[in-house]
């Protein structure tokens, strides 16, 4: 009986190893994948590598912090509408005080701000946190489209020059604004009563309470910690970018799901999180998407492309998910 | 709905909200000089939107209330429409009768698309709004391919469609048509009594033999069916579809339908949840109309801002009826 007990337990162990690795070995199987192909097809890897960490870098920066509501089995859809807007803020600001100091100011407090007055809004007046975040999303891309129209035409948009940005052009820059961000989140996720007591109000919320741990102030200090990844994002978009069009961000919202859920996260949040799954799944998703467009090079292979990347993006979750089957239908 | 209800307080209480909305509505139009529905065509439109909006609603309500959240729900109304146009115009080449087959097919169609979306959703048991996530990539992909990212427009633009538009009767005939069938099928059957054991409580409800896959997967159809209806009226109201909608360009349409959700839920109170829906639409599309007369002032900027402002305050209020309640009750009765 025991041994059997200990076989099973074997078993187990073999495939939560397999699912905590997976995420991992599709990176690495899809960065390879992609070598292969920008090299077969004759292309500039060096060229092609620093798109992808350029786009792949934002994802994760923002996602990374989003982990922290997604853990407490929260949403917010808003992430990539406040990206463009504190983008925004900071470009004006950038163009009235000529100051980069000022633009970061203006960049981070509209970004923690936003991010904080969704959790504050849902904390006071007790109402669904995803309800004000689509509230957000739908008020901060209006307002940012209302600037960036008044002061530079919706498709022109509005810029600072891109002198102001370039010394922080750079991968070395950037490398280690992402090794930062997430070795804080790291350490604040896995060292510190914060990411301990997320986990379990994720897990268990009722549970948690009853040993007195405060929702709100778990879900605002999230809502902080997402907030400081969208400025950082919003400042290496405009470092990549030194302009800002209405269509600035606009799929980060909803990418960071597919990442978060790409790095083998579950959208429930609670003690199976991960922190890495937002880097992991980000880069992953994004690497995935430009091999299928060097691969399918055509303006209805755009549409392709999204099939398949969509197809392989329920393959790895079906996989990763495959130890939490239950008797009923998820919900 | 509270069956201890006077029949009186039922109907101010499903009435209150959508007659305090024309009148304020009205009373602003008036004071500025505008009116809220000018003419004959403001009338055609302002019947088609309730349509639009009711539709939307009640197809996010089916899952969303079940706890299932489903993203796709645009991406099947573009790709039932964009199919159900070529469809008939290859058959009809826009002739008679061609509005009433692209809407026949577009249920169909809708209902297939659905009915796949629900069976991925049974057989990989990942969370809903995962599985959702994925089918919304799919179906912008697919629709994208087909119609290579442009607009279609040849295929929608034609005199039955304009007949359709032209005429509010058709729009108001579909209302009602679809509201006796969300009745009758959630209300008065087999599927529905499972369908809301199973809202209430799904352990309880699968213990006791409710086939839940089955529900869920009906849901799934229930819904495709019925944005495929409003993939029909949109290529109707806008005479185009865009089939450029990629990385979920389609879900815009998703949360033009919490406020009405809310608010029929509010509704639905005093009545049947399904009228709450249509009288919350009603609000919706008086609001629309007022915009429309306030166009030169109100920008569409401006109008999302206004929008997402009534649903974070009508939230509000109903998250904090019972406190807001109290505190309006006098000083004399409280103590």
């Amino acid at each position: 009986m025991d041994e059997k007990k200990k076989e099973l337990q074997e078993k187990n162990r073999k495939q939560q190893l397999l699912v905590t690795l997976l995420p991992f070995a599709a990176l690495i199987l899809l960065f390879v994948i992609l070598c292969i192909v920008i090299q077969t097809k004759g292309y500039r890897l060096p060229m092609y590598l620093k798109i992808i960490f350029n786009e792949g870098v934002v994802l994760a920066i923002v996602a990374t912090g989003a982990t922290f509501i997604y853990t407490l089995g929260s949403f917010d859809i808003s992430l990539g509408a406040s990206t463009l807007f504190a983008a925004t803020m900071g470009v004006m600001t950038y163009n009235a005080t000529n100051s980069m100091p000022a633009m970061l100011g203006a960049i981070f407090l509209t970004a923690v701000g936003c991010s904080l007055l969704s959790s504050v809004l849902a904390s006071v007046f007790h109402i669904p946190v995803f309800v004000t975040t689509v509230a957000m999303m739908s008020v901060l891309s209006a307002v940012s489209a209302q600037i960036i129209t008044v002061n530079g035409g919706a498709l022109g948009g509005i810029s600072i020059p891109s002198a102001a940005v370039a010394p922080y052009d750079n991968m070395a820059f950037k490398i280690t604004v992402l090794v930062l961000f997430f070795a804080l989140c790291l350490f604040l996720f896995n060292f510190t009563k914060i990411g301990r007591r997320q986990k379990f109000l994720g897990g268990n919320p009722v549970c948690a309470k009853l040993t007195g741990i405060d929702m709100n102030k778990y879900a605002i200090i999230a809502f902080l910690i997402a907030g400081t990844g969208v400025a950082i994002g919003a400042f290496l978009t405009l470092v990549y970018t030194p302009s800002v069009t209405t269509g600035t961000a606009g799929s980060i919202g909803m990418n960071i799901l597919v990442a978060i859920v790409f790095g083998g996260m579950p959208i429930s949040g609670g003690p199976r999180s991960r922190i890495y799954a937002a880097v992991t799944g980000g880069f992953s998703y994004i690497i995935l998407n430009n091999i299928l467009k060097i691969l399918i090079d055509s303006n209805a292979g755009y549409g392709i492309s999204q099939i398949i990347s969509a197809v392989f993006f329920l393959a790895v979750v079906y996989v990763t998910s495959m130890n939490y089957r239950s008797a009923y239908l998820p919900r | 709905m509270n069956q201890t209800m006077t029949t009186n307080r039922k109907i101010r209480g499903a009435l209150s909200i959508p007659v305090l909305t024309g009148i304020i509505l009205t009373v602003l139009c008036a004071v500025n000089g505008k009116a809220m529905i000018a003419n004959k065509t403001g009338f055609n439109f302002f019947v088609l939107y309730t349509a639009i909006v009711m539709l939307t609603t009640m197809a996010l309500s089916i899952n969303l209330n079940s706890g299932r959240f489903d993203f796709s729900l645009g991406s099947i109304a573009v790709l039932a429409s964009v199919l159900s146009c070529r469809i008939t115009f290859a058959l009809l080449h826009g002739g008679t009768g061609s509005a009433v087959l692209m809407l026949v097919l577009n249920i169909v169609i809708g209902a297939a698309i659905g009915l796949a979306s629900g069976m991925i959703y049974v057989t990989l048991r990942i969370p809903p709004i995962i599985t959702s996530l994925g089918v919304t990539l799919v179906l912008e992909g697919i629709t994208f391919t087909i119609t290579e990212g442009k607009y279609v427009m040849n295929e929608v633009r034609n005199a039955s469609m304009s007949a359709f538009a032209g005429n509010w009767i058709w729009s108001a005939l579909l209302i009602a048509a679809v509201l006796a069938f969300m009745i009758w099928i959630f209300d008065h059957t087999e599927f529905g009594y499972n369908y809301a054991a199973l809202k209430s409580n799904q352990k309880v409800a699968v213990n006791t033999g409710i086939d839940e896959v089955k529900n869920a997967v009906i849901c799934y159809a229930i819904c495709g069916g019925l944005m495929g209806i409003v993939g029909f009226l949109q290529a109707a109201r806008s005479t185009s579809i865009n089939g450029g909608a990629l990385n979920f360009g389609s879900i815009a349409i998703m949360f033009t339908a919490f406020l009405p959700m809310f608010i029929g839920c509010y509704i639905g109170k005093y009545c049947n949840e399904k009228i709450g829906f249509l009288l919350a639409a009603l609000c919706m599309s008086m609001l629309n109309s007022t915009f429309a007369a306030f166009s030169n002032e109100i920008s569409a900027f401006m109008q999302s801002i206004i929008n997402a402002v009534l649903l974070v305050v009508f939230l509000i209020y109903l998250s904090n009826e019972d406190l807001l309640k109290r505190l309006l009750r006098p000083s004399a009765e409280r103590g």
